[in-house]
């Protein structure tokens, strides 16, 4: 069963894992009515010069017109792909600068809160900027993003081509981008083998009810962030006491074990009850050293951890757990069966793979959502000339679960942000969880 | 199998992993800062637990043990010196 059946090679078919994002994306529209965004926010000493990133973003957008795409169908084998507008058909990229007093920090985060909150105008827009000047000293230029578009460490990686298009380097970077795969309409047998394994694991993962908050009714919900940071000093140190408690040197294991934790302290009873708190992770799979060949779309896995809703609370114990099922996931090689298995999902639209698994997961796919980040896609310390001072995520909280914790890398330092929707928590128990979370990393 | 045949085997798979060169990694690389993320890290000691046909996770692994492939090497002859898993 290796047939394979035929596709075009200039275009880019989306992958299994780009159909899991459009599910998330319906998902994510239906309870906020804006959709999988996602903004990173770069941070600046000084004032940014509007004009010169105007310029950068109209070159990028005509240079590379897959920012423009939208997902269509391929009439000859059914498969989605990334449709590219003809040259000369797009709109530019939205800039949209604020000027503040000098100060004004909170009215700084508040624009660009509202700025994320906002749906885009069409199906072939994806990318919206915000340049948030407070007074002369700082500068915050926020980088909305489609998640079926850029991940994470793309975005980023779009803040420093904004940069190096200004000094007259965009073909470097254009050049070395990938923009087309293929269909993946062959390896039948191992697909469906791939997905056994991951329904295997899926309903071992649910044969307890998962602890949930409760998703307001379907509407207009806001997503509001709490943020903080760990120094350079308390990052080198947990990631010491990280390896030190499980015994090597990584740390998705301690971390997920504090995220879990520190939620379980904020909700020892959830409003949908059960007996597990249940994890989704993400699981890099960008090719190390390819960051502009992989630029475009998403360079991830999943994995699921589960913790008892009664497991001790004793941090090594819990990281213990953490890593056991990390090491049992990858020696079943779940996040590629996941990358694998889910190509076969691409013949159902986005808003029925959204509806099949709230179904399977009964409404609750995971407890919350939690991200680590350990390297940048952002690699200068300068912008447009000026000291580049962090890089800072405001992802949009997945629903389910509405709640996602996220944790990003940037001069040397852990960024914390939990993300959540209005009315699944209050917001006096996200600062809650956030002090805990924070406070279990750096004890 | 000798420890430098070890640590030969352990340079390689390393440099797969991370995409170098051959040649890039010698037995007293630092590999902390080779950018292996966790998701790589844990490839590696199942890649390296194939490979050899040992545990390492029952051996009992302290963070200093895969620091360089030295250390590692020295641990994967530990569990060849133990019970085959």
């Amino acid at each position: 069963m290796s047939l394979s059946l035929p596709y075009f090679r200039n275009r880019r078919y989306l992958t299994g894992i780009d159909w899991i994002i459009g599910g998330l994306h319906s998902s994510a529209r239906k309870s906020t009515g804006v959709g999988s965004f996602s903004q990173a926010i770069l941070d600046v000493n000084g004032r940014l010069d509007d004009s010169i990133i105007r310029r950068s973003l109209d070159q990028i957008s005509a240079r590379l017109r897959i920012i423009h795409g939208r997902v269509a169908r391929d009439w000859m084998n059914i498969a989605p792909y990334w449709k590219i507008p003809k040259a000369g058909t797009t709109t530019p990229i939205r800039l949209r600068v604020v000027d503040l007093p000098a100060g004004s920090h909170c009215d700084a985060e508040k624009a660009l809160a509202d700025h994320v909150n906002a749906p885009f105008e069409s199906e072939s827009q994806h990318l919206r900027v915000m340049l948030v000047r407070i007074g002369n000293e700082q500068s915050r230029l926020g980088l909305v993003f489609d998640h079926r578009l850029l991940d994470a460490t793309g975005a980023e990686a779009f803040l420093q081509l904004i940069d190096e298009t200004a000094q007259g380097r965009l073909e470097e970077f254009a050049g070395k981008m990938k923009q087309t795969e293929p269909a993946h309409l062959d390896h039948w047998l191992r697909r469906f083998s791939s997905g056994r394994r991951l329904n295997k694991l899926l309903y071992k993962l649910n044969e307890q009810d998962v602890c949930g908050l409760q998703i307001p009714p379907k509407g207009a919900a806001r997503v509001k962030f709490v943020h903080d940071s760990l120094t350079p000093e308390e990052t080198a140190a947990f990631s010491v006491r990280a390896g030190e408690e499980i015994g090597m040197p990584i740390i998705l294991p301690s971390a997920t074990a504090r995220a879990t934790l520190a939620m379980r302290t904020v909700f020892p009873e959830t409003p949908l009850p059960g007996t597990q708190y249940m994890l989704s992770t993400s699981a890099n799979a960008r090719p190390q050293g390819q960051l502009w060949e992989s630029f475009f779309f998403n360079q991830f896995s999943f994995l699921m951890f589960s913790v008892p809703k009664d497991a001790p609370n004793d941090m090594p114990t819990v990281a213990g757990m953490m890593r056991d099922q990390f090491f049992d996931q990858m020696r079943e090689n779940i996040p590629a069966a996941m990358a694998d298995a889910a190509v076969l999902w691409r013949i159902f639209p986005p808003w029925l793979v959204a509806a099949l698994t709230r179904f399977l997961f009964k409404g609750r796919m995971c407890s919350l959502y939690f991200a680590c980040l350990r390297e940048t896609g952002f690699t200068g310390d300068t912008f447009l000339g000026l000291p580049a001072t962090n890089i800072i995520h405001t992802p949009l909280a997945f629903s389910p679960p509405g709640l996602n914790l996220c944790m990003t890398y940037f001069g040397g330092r852990f960024n914390l942000v939990l993300s959540y929707l209005e009315g699944a928590m209050t917001d006096d128990e996200a600062k809650r969880m956030m002090t805990t979370f924070k406070a279990s990393l750096v004890a | 199998m000798t420890t430098e045949a070890i640590e030969q085997q352990l340079n390689a798979e390393i440099e797969a992993l991370v995409s170098l060169k051959k040649g890039s990694v010698n037995n007293a690389t630092d590999l902390t800062v080779l950018g292996i993320d966790s998701l790589k890290f844990v490839s590696l000691v199942l890649a390296i637990e194939q490979r050899f046909g040992v545990n390492l996770m029952k051996v009992g692994l302290k963070p200093d043990d895969t620091k360089t492939t030295r250390n590692m090497a020295k641990v994967v002859e530990r569990a060849l010196a133990g019970p085959k898993s």
